[in-house]
């Protein structure tokens, strides 16, 4: 079976700066990777090029075995690709529930004309879709938030939605961007919980992250990266004592994480 | 909107060729003109993006009705779709080219958009020139020109109606509210990422308020009898801003209220010519300044102001 994803000499230059050096690693199926390194390293970077943001410069991106290289962001997320930003996004004017009914948009018929004219058909479909949204609500533990403003949401839970509208999406690969960062203790145990155990059971998951406990608790695999280069790819647990890694983040105090 | 008010409203919009003046007759068409407008622009304003060259697309609708039925022969009925058909191919384009633009940057694309159309009428001689072209036809039904006020009413009202109800149902459909995802960069980048094709969805609703814009625009022509390219210019543009501010942007009704409102006013000053310009500039700017969501957002001030009735 091939892998959910391949990622093969994939470069991303940025006029002189090579954010990506020829990165190839393969994610298998049902897989929790870790997506490791310092500030800069090229992480966010590899996730726009993975997720139709901004093409490779050079390589190539196969979903499941189809080369999926310089689609468009939309075309990749039908294909079933979602992820999560760095910087909290959300659709800040709209509810909570609203926001994951966006997120069901690929599974969506958007049937304009029965929309106009008011079809029952069409009001059962986007009573439907609400359905759906709160269930995917509920398995993240945030449906008594449904009705508030995406925008006065707490730090904690507007993490927890941006991950519920990507879930939402229904996809094969989700690409979370520091789900962790940013959040208390409590709140980071509780975000990694959920993803290492009802969003994994859904999709296979590479997430970034810089805490190395976290990576060592929830993940199977890591791949580090440190200037665009990869210098680790191997079990998680294993990452703390390769001297490759360790000299990447010497005196970077998450290593105690 | 309940129902039963559209059906009231729909009524009185019915009743009114019977019982009003000429003259009020003429208003309620101007206002019914505008109002189409209005809504339409708003439609664009909804999803974040500032048409400021809106009439650009009045024009488009007006010159293509005249142009077919003055210098072609073409019947004036079958001008009133092709009107909208050119404003929408046109929307299709220069929506493809600039929906990727934000803020200021589309609205000066825009802007220069119907300045170029009203400049291209202006030089060529065919279209008209700068005077314009005079004698423009109207449809005649069973034979008989719509030549009175009252017999022109219905084809405008239609229209309205129509181009209207279609604005205000688009936004309660799930494209409709998809849009609102398209608001900003930032939105629009988590909107693409679960599946919404931003550009095509934009474009699409450009369309949508071009057509009816344009379509509308055919009629206006044929109202006035002619055309020329300071009716559709710049100022008729910001009119239809002004209007949708004054009115005020947070629901459907705010810029249909004030399209309303200030062109039955404006046909009031009418008469003493710049006036109008004035009176919309000084109401703009005192709506903007003490109640910033516009007129729509007035009871709601005064309920908090004076307290809820019980
Ligand atoms: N759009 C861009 N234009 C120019 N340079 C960019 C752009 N995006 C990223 N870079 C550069 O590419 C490099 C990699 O950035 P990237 O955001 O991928 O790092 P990261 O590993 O996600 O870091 P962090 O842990 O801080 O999030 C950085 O030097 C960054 O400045
Ligand atoms: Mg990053």
């Amino acid at each position: 079976m091939n892998p959910v994803l391949e990622v093969r000499g994939v470069s991303k230059r940025f006029g002189g700066l090579a954010a990506l050096s020829e990165v190839s690693f393969e994610v298998a199926r049902g897989e929790l990777l870790a997506l490791v390194g310092p500030n800069g390293a090229g992480k966010s970077t590899l996730f726009n090029t993975i997720a139709g943001v901004a093409p490779p410069t050079a390589g190539r991106i196969l979903l499941e075995g189809t080369d999926v290289t310089g689609k468009s962001s939309h075309a990749l997320a039908r294909l079933g690709v979602a992820r999560t930003f760095q910087l909290v996004t959300l659709f800040r004017e709209l509810t909570v529930l609203e926001n994951v009914v966006q997120g069901l948009h690929r599974h969506t018929r958007l049937a304009v004309l029965d929309g106009l004219l008011g079809l029952p058909r069409y009001r059962e479909d986007t009573r439907r879709l609400a359905e759906r949204a709160e269930g995917v609500l509920a398995l993240l533990g945030i449906a008594a938030h449904r009705h508030e403003r995406a925008d006065a949401l707490p730090l904690g839970i507007a993490k927890l939605l941006t991950v519920a509208i990507a879930l939402a999406t229904e996809p094969r690969l989700l690409l979370l961007d520091e789900p962790a960062a940013g959040l208390s203790h409590d709140e980071a145990t509780r975000m990694m919980d959920l993803v290492a155990g009802e969003v994994r059971k859904r999709c296979t998951v590479v997430l970034v992250e810089h805490n190395m406990r976290i990576v060592g608790n929830y993940c199977d695999r890591a791949v580090v990266l440190q200037f665009g280069r990869k210098i680790y790819d191997g079990a998680a647990a294993g990452l703390v004592h390769d001297p490759a890694v360790v000299d990447a983040y010497l005196g970077v105090a998450e290593m105690d994480g | 909107m309940t129902v039963a008010r559209v059906a009231a409203l729909l009524l009185a919009l019915i009743v009114l060729p019977f019982v009003a003046t000429p003259y009020a007759l003429h208003v309620a068409i101007v206002v019914l003109f505008n109002v189409t407008y209005t809504a339409a622009l708003y439609a664009v304003l909804r999803m974040g993006y500032l048409s400021l060259g809106h009439a650009g697309f009045i024009a488009l609708g007006a010159y293509t009705c005249v142009i077919l039925s003055v210098r072609l022969g073409v019947s004036p009925w079958l001008g009133i779709p092709a009107g909208g058909l050119v404003a929408g191919l046109f929307a299709w384009g220069l929506g493809a080219l600039t929906l990727r633009l934000r803020g200021i940057y589309f609205a000066l694309a825009i802007f220069a958009f119907g300045e170029i159309v009203t400049a291209f009428f202006r030089a060529f001689d065919w279209f008209g020139g700068p005077a314009g072209i005079p004698g423009v036809p109207r449809p005649a039904f069973l034979g008989t020109p719509l030549a009175s006020h009252f017999a022109f009413y219905w084809p405008v009202l239609v229209v309205a109606v129509l181009g209207i109800a279609i604005l205000y149902r688009l936004q309660y459909t799930r494209f409709g509210a998809a849009l609102l995802t398209l608001k900003t960069a930032e939105s629009e980048r988590l909107a693409e990422s679960v599946g919404i094709p931003a550009a095509r969805y934009k474009t699409a609703n450009f369309v949508v308020s071009c057509v009816i814009t344009g379509t509308m625009g055919t009629l206006h022509a044929q109202y006035l009898l002619f055309v020329n390219p300071q009716v559709f210019g710049s100022t008729m543009s910001t009119d239809l801003l002004i209007y949708a501010m004054v009115g005020g942007l947070a629901g459907f009704w705010g810029p249909i209220l004030g399209a309303g409102l200030l062109t039955a006013l404006g046909e009031q000053l009418f008469s003493v010519g710049y006036w109008k310009t004035l009176v919309y500039a000084a109401i703009l700017m005192v709506v903007i300044m003490v109640l910033p969501g516009g007129l729509a957002d007035l009871p709601r001030r005064l309920r908090a102001h004076f307290g809820a009735p019980r």
